[in-house]
């Protein structure tokens, strides 16, 4: 059971937030302020807008570090959530720390897809795999976050090394070719996960760079 | 354009209503202190068939645009949601002005349950002090766009 401590001998802890990637929902804060080198503890607690009671989660009692995943509690993602947290220093305890309403489903942020390049002589083939939902276990089968949200677009930017020119397509197909490069060419791709209508941070892949074929014609000379 | 089953609506950009809301999300979310009541319970919104779905939101945006939006006026409230509400509130006339929900007798189940649905809702924002529903109903804009999103195609 917890130790009773002397409420609001602390300052509570700051910046509260989620941070929720692919519906992997972390809940993260600042230690409080003026207390350096003080062996401070947290506990979390969350709550489900329209129900009655904070539950607290196990994972996340008397806790030093400063984030909780809480991703298993706020699964489903048409639910809205709060959470809160305390910072706990041997008998004393501040008041709890809350988040605003928190709504997995309109403020999640889309990961990137996976991009798997293929070239040509004029041609750079460009397949598109969606980003998958955070699973419970591993060994969950995995949910395309295409599932979810079924007018799941990508936003597909292309850089000419050569002739320093850049240029971005939507797309909603998993397979783009793009025809009419310059043969012996380096081009360099990166794409974002997009919801039509959503606000939301974008987070592209990783750049990819690949080189067209040489002309064949004067590779047979 | 949004598919309410029969009924089509064209011309409402749905980023323009997110951009609304999240302008005053915190600020009016914040304001809500009964976080025990939902009024756009899962009972409402979940499993809406195609059908009623043009039923249910005539009636729902009716409600905010005549008792939500039209009372938040009379409250002493920031700008900012006073900008959002208005473009709320545009595209709201907008899309009820253009929903024909069918009215023949062999809809009336499905209207029947359709109107059952907004009771649920209507009846809990009843329930509650005037000022405290506005607040909450206000809050809950985005549960209502992601409800009305699933019926939008681009």
């Amino acid at each position: 059971p917890a130790v009773p401590c002397v409420s609001d001998g602390l300052p509570k802890p700051t910046n509260i937030t989620f941070l929720s990637i692919n519906m992997k929902n972390v809940l993260q804060w600042n230690p409080p302020e003026d207390l350096h080198g003080a062996e401070v503890t947290y506990t979390v607690q969350y709550f489900i807008y329209g129900q009655k009671k904070w539950l607290s989660t196990s994972g996340c009692r008397n806790i030093s570090r400063t984030y909780c995943d809480l991703s298993a509690e706020t699964s489903d993602y048409e639910h809205q959530y709060y959470a809160k947290v305390k910072a706990i220093w041997e008998t004393n305890c501040s008041k709890w720390a809350e988040t605003g309403r928190f709504y997995p489903f309109s403020e999640t942020q889309i990961g990137p897809p996976q991009v798997a390049l293929t070239t040509g002589e004029n041609s750079i083939s460009i397949v598109l795999t969606a980003p998958e939902k955070w699973k419970r276990h591993p060994k969950d089968n995995p949910v395309s976050m295409q599932q979810i949200y079924s007018n799941l677009k990508y936003n597909v930017s292309v850089y000419n090394n050569k002739s320093k020119k850049m240029w971005s397509q939507c797309v909603t197909n998993n397979t783009v070719v793009l025809t009419w490069l310059e043969p012996n060419t380096l081009y360099c791709v990166h794409v974002e996960s997009f919801v039509p209508g959503h606000p939301r941070l974008a987070l592209p892949s990783q750049k990819q760079c690949v080189s067209t074929w040489e002309d064949q014609t004067s590779a047979l000379k | 354009e949004f598919r309410f089953g029969p009924c089509r609506v064209e011309n409402v950009i749905l980023l323009e209503l997110w951009e609304a809301f999240r302008a005053v999300k915190d600020s009016v979310q914040t304001q809500d202190n009964i976080t025990s009541v939902r009024l756009l319970k899962p009972e409402v919104l979940h499993d809406v068939s195609d059908a009623e779905s043009c039923y249910l939101v005539h009636s729902l945006l009716k409600f905010y645009l005549n008792t939500v939006f039209k009372n938040y006026h009379n409250k002493r409230v920031e700008f900012k949601i006073l900008k959002s509400i208005s473009t709320l509130a545009n595209n709201f006339i907008v899309i009820t002005s253009k929903l024909r929900p069918c009215v023949k007798n062999d809809m009336l189940s499905i209207y029947k349950s359709a109107h059952r649905r907004f009771l649920l809702f209507k009846r809990a924002f009843k329930q509650l002090d005037t000022e405290a529903a506005l607040t909450k109903a206000f809050g809950e804009v985005d549960i209502l766009l992601t409800w009305m999103e699933k019926f939008y195609h681009y």
